[in-house]
């Protein structure tokens, strides 16, 4: 029974020696010249400016998050839109209390304001 | 009956919360119609009371709604007599705490449809979680209940206490389950299937220490929801922040919801023969009846004595899964602690609900809820003065009240099953909590309070006073009826494995 876990170890330590052996040897066999350009933080090629712990919009995160949520809930749709024919009327019901809890959700969002950008 | 019928409790709660949240976002604030709201709410908990009631007569341990996996038919929700058992509690609770959230809600927060559909939501996860069978849809349920109660906690948005409460509570939260997560996947590595009924066939008296690993693990998930030492600490600030209906419904939902996993867990998944669960439960049954009670014994605030009071309880019910696992292996059918559990969670929901809704009438006149302020009630509201010594006498357990009833079958199977000191531990607790309870008593009959105005009492709290007193009593003086109904209830469960 244990034996069956191996490969999981196997692979663990891969893993580890991975990670150690990919941070050590830059650091051991690299040159090292600093530079003003050098040291700076890079995000994504943008030069960065100003402090993280700036106030962001609030709808930033809302609109953030209703995204999300309506993206993996509409990702459920998918594997009932491969199996449309095999359910019949049954999944239709089915997928339609969904949307329909969907389009709540919705209605819900939009009218408490949230969407309202001013 | 078909699959679909046994759902009609879920599927009302379901229409009546959503339908609440749909009328609250079509009325607008000035809108007098949605005085209803409230009222739809109690119609929602009605209706699916009698839900329960029609289907009651119905059910056999067999019928399960089922999922399929691979064309083979996995169960995910059982709708046996214990699951609907503790639906009822759920019901019940939601109902009796939405009456008496009425004037609360409306004083402080302008969010009133939110509130009870959320509530109702709650009832919903409670519900869906007593029926799980399984690791998943334990775990879903959970969750939805979590994320719920998280909410409600820090539903006061402009309260700092509320939300820190709300925060305490899901920085605890999110741990526990990660903890009870590991549990579950130690129980998966070892059998290899999510399935309660499945993981007991496939389990190896080799593999004990792992199952007891996992178990404590899955603890630590069921133990944060009942509130037992060492997984209470949230409890007293989560209880004193929360808007006070909301601890109401913290102290019985979740409770009842959490033990009834936990003793399905234990009953179907993991019979005891295997390992002795005895000692691991008794053990954290004795911490948590002392911690709770010893510590209760300081508090001046009556919804964190409560909050103490409520730990302690919950440590009684577990005596009775204590008993229940020290049963000889020949007695597969034993469920004597069972429904002990049952009977004693039945009682404590009345009586507790009492004490809550007379500390939310309080706090609606007085604004706080320091025992201080409860000084000379009895010459401002006889009544409720007299109801809270009912409902002291009960939670302590003297008769003739039914926590009487409930701590006699709990400490009986104890005893029954030869497990003396759990026993002893319990009645000595029992009398610790004396000095606390009436030290309120005291406060309430004996001393001169600084203000004499008589409290005004609205028809839907007196309701619910009333109701529960009414119970209180009747369970301990005509308990026939209630002890056969948590038998009955515990009796199908044993047919489950």
């Amino acid at each position: 029974m244990p034996i069956d876990y191996l490969p999981i170890l196997i692979m663990l330590l891969v893993a580890i020696v991975m990670a150690v052996v990919s941070l050590a040897m830059p650091h051991m066999l690299g040159p090292k010249i600093f530079n003003k350009a050098k040291q700076e933080t890079i995000e994504s090629g943008k030069l960065n400016y100003g402090d993280a712990r700036r106030r962001v919009p609030v709808q930033y995160y809302m609109v953030a998050m209703l995204f999300i949520l309506f993206d993996v809930e509409v990702l459920f749709l998918y594997p009932y839109a491969v199996l449309f024919w095999d359910l019949k009327w049954f999944g239709l019901v089915q997928a339609g209390i969904f949307v329909l809890l969907l389009v709540e959700s919705y209605v819900y969002v939009w009218k408490k304001g949230v969407l309202n950008w001013e | 009956m078909d699959a679909l019928r046994l759902l009609t409790p879920e599927i009302t709660i379901t229409i009546f919360a959503f339908a609440i949240i749909s009328l609250d976002i079509a009325w607008n604030d000035e809108n007098k119609s949605r005085r209803i709201l409230p009222w739809l709410a109690f119609a929602g908990g009605l209706a699916t009371l009698l839900m329960i009631f029609y289907i009651w007569p119905h059910v056999d341990q067999y019928n399960y709604t089922a999922a399929t996996d691979a064309g083979r038919e996995v169960p995910m929700l059982a709708v046996d007599r214990m699951s609907l058992f503790f639906k009822m509690i759920a019901v019940l609770t939601v109902i009796l705490v939405g009456l008496s959230a009425g004037e609360y809600v409306e004083k402080h927060t302008p969010f009133r449809g939110e509130f009870y559909g959320l509530m109702l939501l709650a009832g919903l996860s409670i519900m869906l979680l007593v029926s799980s069978t399984n690791l998943i849809m334990i775990y879903l349920a959970l969750e939805f209940l979590s994320i719920t109660s998280y909410i409600l906690t820090g539903f006061l948005r402009r309260d700092a206490r509320s939300i820190e409460a709300a925060l305490k509570y899901f920085l605890y939260g999110a741990l526990a389950s990660g903890v009870m997560l590991y549990g579950f996947s130690l129980l998966y590595g070892a059998t290899g299937s999510v399935d309660l009924a499945t993981i007991a066939g496939s389990l190896e008296t080799t593999q004990a220490g792992l199952v007891v690993a996992a178990v404590i693990l899955m603890l630590a998930g069921f133990g944060f929801k009942i509130a037992l030492v060492p997984f209470h600490q949230w409890s007293p600030d989560a209880y004193e922040g929360a808007p006070t209906p909301i601890t109401a419904f913290l102290s019985v939902g979740p409770k009842a919801a959490g033990l009834a996993v936990l003793i399905r867990v234990m009953v179907v998944a993991l019979p005891a023969f295997d390992v002795n669960w005895t000692p691991i439960l008794s053990l954290v049954a004795i911490f948590t009846m002392s911690v709770g009670n010893l510590v209760a014994l300081w508090q001046t605030n009556m919804k964190r004595m409560l909050a103490y009071s409520s730990i302690a309880q919950a440590g009684y019910m577990l005596v009775g899964l204590a008993a229940w696992s020290a049963a000889p292996p020949s007695a597969v059918a034993y469920l004597g602690g069972v429904d002990a559990i049952m009977l004693f969670l039945l009682a404590y929901m009345f009586t507790n609900l009492g004490v809550f809704a007379i500390a939310i009438i309080l706090e609606n006149q007085m604004g706080t809820s320091e025992i201080a302020d409860y000084a000379g009630l009895i010459r401002r509201s006889p009544y409720l003065s007299v109801a809270l010594l009912i409902f002291f006498l009960s939670l302590v357990g003297i008769p003739p009240t039914s926590g009487f009833i409930g701590k006699l079958f709990v400490f009986g199977a104890a005893v029954n099953q030869g497990l003396y000191v759990l026993a002893l531990f319990g009645v000595f607790n029992s009398v610790i909590s004396v000095a606390y309870y009436f030290g309120v008593l005291r406060n309430v009959f004996f001393e001169k309070g600084s203000d004499e105005s008589p409290i005004r009492v609205g028809v839907a709290m007196n309701t619910v006073v009333t109701i529960t007193v009414v119970m209180t009593l009747l369970i301990a003086l005509y308990g026939q009826p209630f002890i056969q109904l948590a038998a009955d209830s515990a009796q199908i469960l044993a047919a489950n494995f």
